[in-house]
């Protein structure tokens, strides 16, 4: 029976391969979207994964970084350099902000930083400058790239015309890139007074993040403190809880049209297959054994077309990266396992429409009509 | 075209089925569309409802999407507002804040005005405009989804705020707008008397342009139109959205066109005994192309039909279950679908047309 299943299925190669272009497009919607999402996530704690903080001090209140302010009074960082267990404590300003490079814009996380600072500089600087020094910025290679500009070129941040002195690597994503300056250059356009946004603090040795982040937050008033990995998980959060509606509705699409798709594929392959079918059950074969071939048939369409979709949601990743590295995809295994499955129950529902025709088939009328 | 109906319609389930493929796909177009103008909307539904035709903003700064990590200095908001020509100055002081409610994170613009200057919720729902730091008006929908009412509170960055009225229009997918009092988004940002942006209402018999001449010598400042730091926002979201939109676009696309071929390459490969008779009479091919496409033409014409109904029912779907998507289908998205509909068409017809073109009329008959 399975052979004849895919017999049936193989015998129309024009069709066949016509009904897998549709389901693997439709699951390319479904997987490739996820990967925009999935590839962004993965780039969003990429500052505070490479910071070198142990343990990261905010504003009370504030435990996210993407779309939020966190404004502390700079006599904060003093406080917690105090609490016994800190080696290290590094004031930064952050904002989410844009810069301008070669007449187009870029949204940016801007970092300022001072200079000579032990953590929260830039990481994995991939030309010239360790830091920025006033005057300076080190803004990400993606960017820089699709802006064509390179080491020594001006770009406007902070209402400033600014130097590349440097470029990092691997921190941009479809919605932004990480830059910095120096904190000089930061505080004197930011205004407000003494304020920092952030105070990124390692701890000495032998000390538990934990311990010491539940001491400072018991020593110094106004603020919330997290670690590092607690930091990294609530902006993940953020962005699973603002994307979780989008991506649901655009699952639904993806799979409703993967849904019509291979029910359309198995209804017009069954259809067209009637006569066979009608002398098997001439021959003694039971109903359920005709659902099977059919539902064979369109287990195999939506695997193959799955294959397909997953082949290319792999391409597109690797190809349009080389087009503009803005765009980072990130097929992930949650999202391919979650997608089998999906895929699968769709195919178990294309097959029930087919199964209604093979039911009312009667032998002998569809042999005499040939 | 009487041959084309009854070959397409001769298997209604089938036809059914391939006129829902076509809807689904330009469903998805429309909608993918509807979504983009939406945000398009959200963007800058702020500024288009607030005072003013003139924005100053900090040096540099050209839009309100991003936070600038600038301020406006207190003396550059008085200086503005005393300037000749200027009517009205609204100072704006707006920052975002993820609070978390009900144990979700929710992106919230929190805008600090002054009332007497404006620039706060144009459309009140119930209660009243904020008269104390601490006193917000909450987004209507946000309100909704966490079961808030005036009277209510909740917690921003370490401040309790008391809801004191709801506003209508101001929910967003990417930042829904939370009104308080300029001073006390002061107090959280830690900038006193200072200012996002200021915007300004020209005198009676100024121009915006007049006034931004006046204004542009002002130090550390940018001042543009209203509606070009509108503009520029919109700009930015594009950057962001319209490379992914824009690939599942043409994906949709490309499944509504396979849906097309497929659906009229098995009703012509059914019918080619029929083809190949007519060919053996002598009709040509431009005949049995016109009766392909045809079929594809009215195949995709009932999908498309059916799809922009599904797409508004898509799209008040959503909005009703998640009113902070909006979802605004423009007359000129429908007129591109009804092209992206009639080239799938022909896209489908291309593989059926080819089938008939190569027909042998004498190995039929022999078949």
């Amino acid at each position: 029976m399975f052979r004849l299943a895919i017999a049936n299925l193989v015998q129309n190669k024009t069709r066949l391969l016509i009904s897998v272009g549709g389901v693997a497009l439709a699951l390319t919607l479904v997987l490739f979207f996820r990967a925009v999402f999935d590839g962004a996530e993965g780039r969003l704690t990429v500052y505070i994964d490479r910071a070198g903080a142990d343990v990261w001090v905010s504003q009370e209140g504030v435990r996210t970084m993407h779309m939020s302010e966190s404004a502390l009074p700079a006599s904060v960082a003093e406080e917690v350099r105090a609490v016994p267990g800190v080696e290290e404590a590094v004031p930064i300003l952050y904002t989410e902000g844009m810069i301008e490079a070669n007449g187009s814009d870029y949204i940016v996380y801007l970092f300022g930083v001072p200079v000579g600072a032990p953590l929260g500089g830039p990481s994995l600087v991939s030309e010239s400058a360790p830091e920025p020094q006033s005057g300076q910025i080190v803004i990400d290679h993606a960017v820089a790239s699709e802006a064509g500009l390179g080491l020594g070129d001006q770009v406007t941040a902070l209402g400033q015309q600014l130097t590349i002195a440097g470029l990092t690597s691997g921190t941009s994503s479809l919605v932004s890139s990480v830059s910095f300056v120096s904190m000089e250059d930061f505080a004197a356009v930011r205004g407000g007074g003494d304020v920092v946004s952030f105070v990124l603090v390692k701890i000495e040795q032998g000390e538990s993040p934990a311990a010491i982040s539940s001491r400072i937050a018991e020593t110094v008033p106004g603020v919330t403190v997290q670690t590092s990995p607690e930091f990294a998980s609530q902006e993940r959060k953020l962005v699973k809880d603002m994307s979780a509606d989008i991506i649901t509705i655009m699952n639904t699409a993806g799979y409703l049209t993967g849904l019509a798709v291979v029910a359309l594929t198995i209804y017009i392959a069954t259809v067209g297959r009637r006569r066979e079918y009608g002398v098997l059950k001439a021959m003694g074969v039971r109903n359920s054994r005709l659902y099977w071939i059919v539902l064979v048939q369109a287990l195999l369409t939506v695997g193959i077309g799955l294959l397909a979709g997953l082949g290319l949601t792999l391409l597109l990743s690797a190809v349009i990266p080389s087009f503009n590295e803005l765009i980072v995809l990130s097929v992930s295994m949650n999202s391919l396992v979650r997608v089998t499955a999906v895929s699968a129950i769709i195919a178990c529902i294309s097959a029930l429409l087919p199964a209604r025709q093979l039911a009312g088939l009667e032998p002998v009328a569809i042999i005499r009509r040939g | 075209m009487n041959l084309a109906l009854s070959n397409l319609f001769q298997d209604k389930l089938r036809f059914a089925l391939s006129v829902i493929g076509i809807a689904l796909a330009v469903m998805l177009i429309l909608f993918l569309l509807g979504l983009r103008a939406g945000v398009f909307r959200s963007a800058v539904i702020y500024l288009d409802n607030a005072p003013g035709s003139v924005a100053v903003m900090p040096q540099g700064v050209k839009s309100t999407s991003a936070g600038s990590g600038q301020f406006l200095s207190p003396e550059t908001v008085d200086t503005v507002s005393s300037a000749p020509g200027v009517d009205r100055a609204t100072p704006v002081l707006a920052m975002m804040a993820i609070p978390e409610l009900h144990g979700k994170k929710q992106a919230i613009k929190l805008v600090g005005y002054d009332p007497a200057f404006g620039g706060g919720p144009w459309d009140l729902k119930e209660g009243r405009e904020p008269a104390n730091d601490g006193e917000v008006v909450l987004d209507r929908v946000l309100a909704g989804r966490h079961g808030f009412d005036v009277g209510d509170s909740f917690s921003i960055a370490g401040h309790e705020l008391t809801v004191v009225g709801l506003s209508n229009q101001t929910a967003s997918f990417a930042g829904t707008l939370v009104f308080a009092r300029k001073t006390f988004v002061e107090s959280v940002a830690l900038a006193p008397g200072e200012a996002s942006f200021i915007l300004v209402t020209p005198a009676a018999g100024t121009t915006s342009a007049e006034l931004i001449a006046g204004l542009r010598s002002l130090p550390g400042t940018n001042v543009l139109l209203k509606s070009q730091v509108m503009e520029n926002d919109q700009q930015i979201i594009a950057g962001i959205f319209d490379q992914v939109i824009f690939l599942m676009v043409a994906a949709a696309f490309i499944v509504g066109a396979l849906v097309v071929g497929l659906v009229i390459y098995t009703a012509t490969v059914e019918r080619r005994g029929e083809y190949g008779i007519l060919k053996a009479i002598g009709a040509r091919n431009g005949v049995l192309y016109r009766v392909v496409v045809s079929q594809a033409a009215v195949a995709a014409s009932v999908g498309v039909a059916l799809g922009i109904g599904f797409a508004y029912a898509a799209g008040w779907l959503v909005m009703s279950a998640r009113p902070q998507f909006l979802v605004a289908i423009e007359p000129t998205a429908i007129i591109l679908t009804l092209a992206a509909g009639f080239v799938m068409a022909l896209a489908g017809a291309l593989v059926p047309a080819r089938a008939v073109a190569g027909l042998a009329p004498a190995e039929v008959f022999r078949r």
